[in-house]
């Protein structure tokens, strides 16, 4: 460390500011995937991407996820992925490998077929060459599945050791933390209080003190290694079920008319993205956007007709829609 | 959710810092409150007479927590056990199974949606009849509204074009009606306790392909569900989550398939939805939506939800009556 003798040394800074913005940028990169483009997320964000249920939010979980396993370069071609852990907290039980390995073997194949047509000659061993690559990035991917609020907690707590232990393993670290679906336990962590076990002092686990104390988890473990979270959200209130707080103008009941009234009152928006989590998790949280399906569909000549979904950044608040689809290689933007 | 506080107390105990049961070591040095349990192992203790018993109390912890909660995974581990486990289950109907590529997935829960006498208890019919016929193993079929008919199952059988000339048509159906095993039941309750029963006998036993069960069919869950739902009680949606949890849970440890099926109500501008509401549209892996143009034996199969296909895509199959 510096010498006591020479107090000079501790003028003097230990870098530029321009080789300090390089190296931060390296480290620390943006990412920009669709549908979440507009802003430049890094590390130490915690995004919220809030829809109801069809809306392609775990699409957009995946996707990121994909870029974060690909390699940067592997033999001489170029994927241009982060070549980082991801670690995946899987609440809603609903994930499937196999969709993960066909979105990143659409992509292997995408950067293969490009550099086939200039020649290359990687046919031949192409086949084991996809297999060897893709194994090596689903190494980087750690998943764990919790039925339960408590599971969940717990899996927290141990999340830092194993994780230490999978990247020094792998030689690489964690860039991305994915939870899918925060509020899957809402109902019944809402409802239900055990009796206090033991001694009456100890605090009563409500919903509250759960969510508090996965934050601080969270929180604990993104101190000593900085992770860009991005947690998917349900709306769990449908729109039209209060009838005394929507506004309804008697109109005919057409099709057309029903099309035109769901998607352009506002108020109904305002129900159904209303906030069910608690103050602590919504503290936690530094950016959202909002996903939903639009009843436009678009044609593609290769999957057919296809719904097409829209996002929004809802904090900060963008005044830009933007409309993607999802296809087998994942998501792509409509313009 | 006794057995969940019971857990949530021990977990609590021992990670704050107190006691834990075998105290003969701690009780000389006092444990201190560890944030990360697992990474004081490797953390360097400058005093090396405490780190052994350090060490020992932080092992007790962590043995106790890995055995709580479910494993880590990588990958790799997701996709063998996807090609190991998870077989495609066919449900005998052709337009389904073209649709879904191959059928019903192991370790997913379907959800088939439809108005009434729209074919849904013909698939689930034809599914269990497709499973037990092929040796696949055994279907257990929660009847809630009396749907279950061993006569419709004949007739398919007899109907279906007899390719095995060794085994007689009552050989077959013998067998296969010995490998439906039929529950009804008509109390959400009652469902969650043949759950956890089967749950518990399925934890238990050893492992043999042939009696293993495969398919586990809910005709019409929500039937059970919707007395429970709606208004401002929340008791209802709190029933209906656990209830889905606990069929996927089951559906993954134990590598089977669950399909249940979903009326519908009416919604908004007259058009019909799916019941049970928007928190039960988060639970099923895939959901059908079934029609039936009136008197036809023509049913329309559209994807409203599904894991891997794109949403929107539509097949035709036909019910024989």
């Amino acid at each position: 460390m510096t010498d006591a003798d020479d107090p000079r040394a501790w003028i003097h800074g230990d870098e530029s500011a321009k080789a300090m913005l390089a190296r931060v940028l390296t480290e620390r990169s943006f990412l920009l995937l669709p549908p979440l483009h507009r802003l430049p997320l890094r590390v130490g964000n915690v995004v919220e991407i809030a829809g109801p249920s069809p809306s392609a939010k775990s699409q957009v979980l995946l996707q990121a996820a994909v870029h974060c396993i690909l390699p940067r370069e592997w033999r001489g071609l170029r994927f241009g992925g982060l070549e980082r852990m991801v670690i995946y907290f899987d609440l809603d039980c609903r994930f499937d490998v196999l969709r993960l390995s066909q979105i990143l073997k659409h992509r292997i194949k995408e950067v293969l077929g490009s550099t086939n047509n200039f020649g290359h000659g990687v046919q031949e061993g192409s086949q084991e060459y996809d297999d060897e690559l893709l194994l090596a990035c689903m190494r980087r991917f750690l998943y764990i599945r919790c039925y339960d609020s408590y599971e969940f907690i717990a899996a927290l707590k141990t999340m830092h050791s194993h994780a230490q232990t999978e990247s020094e393993a792998l030689g690489v670290g964690i860039q991305f933390l994915m939870i899918d679906s925060i509020g899957a336990f809402y109902w019944i962590d809402r409802a239900s209080q055990p009796s206090p076990y033991g001694n009456c002092t100890r605090k009563i686990m409500s919903f509250q003190n759960l969510v508090e104390s996965i934050v601080e988890e969270m929180r604990k473990f993104l101190e000593v290694q900085p992770l860009l979270v991005l947690a998917s959200k349900s709306c769990i209130f449908f729109a039209g079920s209060s009838t005394t707080d929507v506004q309804r103008t008697p109109t005919t009941w057409s099709s057309e008319d029903r099309n035109q009234w769901r998607t352009s009152n506002k108020q109904i928006e305002k129900f159904l993205y209303r906030e069910y989590m608690p103050s602590a998790w919504q503290a936690f949280v530094t950016h959202r956007i909002h996903l939903q399906v639009s009843d436009k569909c678009t044609y593609d000549r290769k999957y057919g007709t296809m719904p097409i979904y829209m996002s929004k950044w809802v904090q900060p608040p963008l005044n830009v829609n933007d409309q993607f689809a999802v296809g087998d290689g994942g998501i792509f933007l409509i313009t | 959710m006794e057995e969940r506080g019971r857990v949530a107390g021990e977990l609590e105990r021992l990670i704050d810092g107190g006691t834990p049961h075998k105290s003969a070591v701690a009780s000389q040095v006092p444990m201190p409150p560890p944030r990360n349990p697992r990474s004081a192992i490797h953390a360097k203790s400058p005093i090396t007479k405490e780190l052994g018993e350090e060490d020992v109390g932080m092992e007790e912890v962590s043995v106790v927590i890995d055995g709580r909660q479910p494993s880590w995974l990588n990958g790799v581990e997701l996709l063998e056990d996807a090609k190991w486990n998870k077989h495609v289950l066919p449900t005998g109907c052709k337009g389904i199974d073209i649709l879904l590529g191959g059928g019903l997935r192991e370790g997913q829960l379907t959800e088939i949606v439809g108005p009434s006498s729209s074919g849904k208890t013909q698939v689930c019919l034809h599914s269990a009849l497709g499973v037990a016929d092929v040796h696949l193993g055994v279907v257990l079929f929660l009847d809630t509204c009396n749907s279950f008919s061993p006569h419709r199952i004949a007739h398919m059988v007899n109907s279906q074009s007899d390719t095995l000339v060794k085994e007689g048509k009552e050989g077959r159906l013998k067998r296969i009606m010995s490998s439906i095993l039929c529950h009804s039941l008509f109390d959400i309750f009652e469902l969650l306790d043949v759950l956890h029963q089967l749950e518990c006998k399925l934890k238990h036993q050893v492992k043999s392909s042939g009696n293993r069960i495969r398919l586990l069919i809910v005709d019409s869950i929500s039937s059970l569900i919707t007395p429970i739902l709606g208004g401002k009680n929340s008791q209802g949606r709190l029933m209906m989550i656990t209830t889905g949890i606990l069929l996927k849970k089951i559906a993954n440890e134990y590598n089977l398939s669950v399909l249940v099926t979903n009326h519908m109500v009416g919604g908004e501008g007259g058009s019909l939805k799916p019941a049970l509401g928007e928190s039960w549209k988060n639970i099923p892996h895939v959901r059908l939506s079934l029609s039936r143009d009136q008197g036809s034996n023509v049913c329309n199969v559209s994807i409203l939800k599904h894991t891997i296909i794109a949403s929107g895509r539509t097949a035709k199959f036909v019910i024989d009556n």
